[in-house]
């Protein structure tokens, strides 16, 4: 049985994605990411000397600063940069730069459904721009499960509001191996089925859960390769950024 | 890296100089004329009242909401304006998020009284129920990238903002017409704010040596300046505001030539909003147009 989106995409099919990287000229690292009419910005600043009151200082720490489109900051922006930080320092790799805070701003231009794995997604990159040294990148996306039973992906924020529940779900990039097959084949495989973050509303059972993950990670490979070949195709036309 | 891990960003001395030297020569170091604007780019979002200008490498945000709300006591049949401004940690390294520093309030300061105590906006028309509700416009500016002269960009972005901004459409309903119904957009077309005049902000910088005078510096020139003065003009020739708080003292005769050089600035900068204005409201007249087919062609 299909469900109809009234956009008219298939269940599986994602909006049209757009990232521009360098955007901004005085932040370290900047990235821009819309899926479809979500747009968001990301402004990385970093490494700066010195660690916040109760983090480690034998590990680099990291700061989010999420600012809503329209009016002051409340708890749903701070739920929203707790979770950002937890999912952005297990991509960091926090033991190359210790005690220095790298921040991390996100600006929201327009939420249509779907904001909080285009944040991560943006930051991502913007991470990438500013040169943070990363384990791997993270690609996010949103799993809704409607009331007739259907998993649909990266709803519309009309979708979302309709939908029984909804998961925002983080998976690592893909890797594309240089090395020879067999090799660290099993520690690949491992992180490939991991699982980063995963946020959920609304009430589902485990099997719909796990459907979601399922069709969740499917879409990565596409979002890993649009992110891949973004990345790549910048690196390869711009020289040095100083400073 | 080493430049990275510092907590602030310091103009070293070669650097201002450089900058000194070259100004008493009339040159600047992105090779413009002493009067001359940065590139101009405004672009608008997906919904009405959202707006993006970048002026040279500033990046300014400008979002239009409006909310029904009880107007104050002493003035009951007029809506309300107030512009919040949000310098954004993303802008500058220095900016820190939390309470708004003293440039930010300044600037705030600055944009309030060029628009809303010059009468730009009628706020009469945005009176539903007098003494009960009126329309209470809010304008979000957000400082995404520091370049310098943020005062002109954000200007610039609060009047494209309004400028396309649209409020829903209410009607007086209920028992004893006292009641106010607001119309979704599917429903009924919202409409636009009514703009009297375009109040333009024009900045100059003033160095110490010399008398030489900028217009529209970059953070680099902002850091070197020893003064600084905004002049908010329409294109009626009057002005709207003066804001030149503290820094040298400057002849008189230099105050007169900057505000005549601003007027003709203002007229530019106002026809460059007017035509990219008119632009967007025809493409969504387009779309309106191009949906209502769809809409109708899909009924039949």
């Amino acid at each position: 049985m299909e469900i109809d989106r009234t956009d008219g995409r298939s269940p599986n099919q994602l909006r049209p994605l757009a990232c521009s990287r360098g955007i901004l000229h005085r932040s370290h690292g900047s990235a821009s990411w819309s899926q479809g009419d979500t747009r968001v910005i990301a402004a990385v600043y970093g490494p700066k000397a010195g660690t916040k009151k109760n983090e480690n200082p034998e590990r680099a720490c990291l700061e989010v600063i999420w600012k809503p489109k329209t009016g002051q900051s409340g708890k749903e922006e701070k739920e929203y940069e707790t979770i950002l930080k937890r999912t952005l320092q297990s991509i960091c790799i926090l033991t190359i730069n210790p005690n220095t805070t790298t921040s991390i701003i996100i600006q929201v231009v327009h939420d249509d459904g779907s904001l909080l794995p285009c944040a991560v997604n943006a930051a991502c990159v913007a991470l990438v721009d500013a040169g943070i040294p990363l384990k791997h990148l993270a690609v996010s996306i949103c799993c809704c499960l409607a009331t007739c039973g259907h998993v649909i992906l990266d709803p519309t924020k009309l979708e979302e509001e309709k939908m029984k529940a909804f998961a925002y779900l983080v998976f690592p990039n893909s890797i594309n191996s240089i090395l020879p097959e067999g090799s660290s084949h099993t520690k690949s495989k491992q992180l490939e089925d991991g699982l980063v973050t995963s946020v959920t509303h609304g009430g589902m059972s485990v099997e719909d859960y796990f459907h979601c993950l399922d069709r969740g990670r499917a879409a990565t490979a596409r979002l890993s390769d649009f992110l891949r070949k973004n990345l790549q195709s910048q690196v390869l036309g711009e020289g040095s950024k100083a400073g | 890296m080493e430049q990275r891990l510092a907590n602030a960003w310091h103009m070293t001395v070669n650097e201002k100089k450089f900058i000194e030297a070259a100004l008493l020569l009339g040159l600047r170091n992105d090779g413009r004329n002493l009067y001359d604007y940065r590139k101009l780019t405004i672009k608008f979002g997906r919904e009405d009242g959202s707006s993006e200008v970048q002026l040279g490498q500033t990046r300014v945000m400008g979002f239009a909401t409006c909310k029904l709300v009880q107007p104050y006591r002493d003035r009951p049949n007029e809506g309300t304006i107030s512009i919040f401004t949000e310098f954004s940690p993303m802008a500058d390294p220095s900016f820190e998020s939390g309470r708004p520093g003293e440039s930010a309030v300044e600037l705030g300061r600055v944009i309030d009284r060029g628009l809303r105590e010059s009468r730009a906006v009628d706020v009469e028309s945005l009176c539903v129920l007098a003494g009960r509700f009126i329309w209470a416009v809010r304008i979000d500016l957000h400082i995404l990238d520091n370049g310098g002269n943020l005062v002109d960009a954000a200007n610039i972005a609060a009047l494209a903002a309004l400028s396309t901004f649209r409020r829903p459409e209410c009607s007086l309903g209920g028992e004893d017409n006292q009641e106010v119904i607001v119309h979704p957009p599917e429903a009924r077309e919202p409409l636009p704010l009514t703009l009297h005049h375009l109040p333009i902000a024009v900045t100059f910088a003033f160095l110490s040596e010399e008398s030489i005078v900028i217009l529209d510096p970059t953070h680099l020139e902002e850091a070197v300046m020893g003064g600084r003065m905004t002049a908010t003009l329409n294109t009626n020739g009057s002005i709207c505001s003066i804001q030149k708080a503290g820094g040298d003292g400057i002849p008189q005769s230099v105050i007169m030539q900057c505000i005549r050089i601003a007027a003709s600035k203002a007229a530019d900068i106002s026809s460059k909003i007017k035509d990219v204005v008119e632009a967007y409201n025809n493409e969504r007249s387009l779309r309106k147009i191009k949906r209502h087919h769809v809409g109708v062609a899909a009924k039949q």
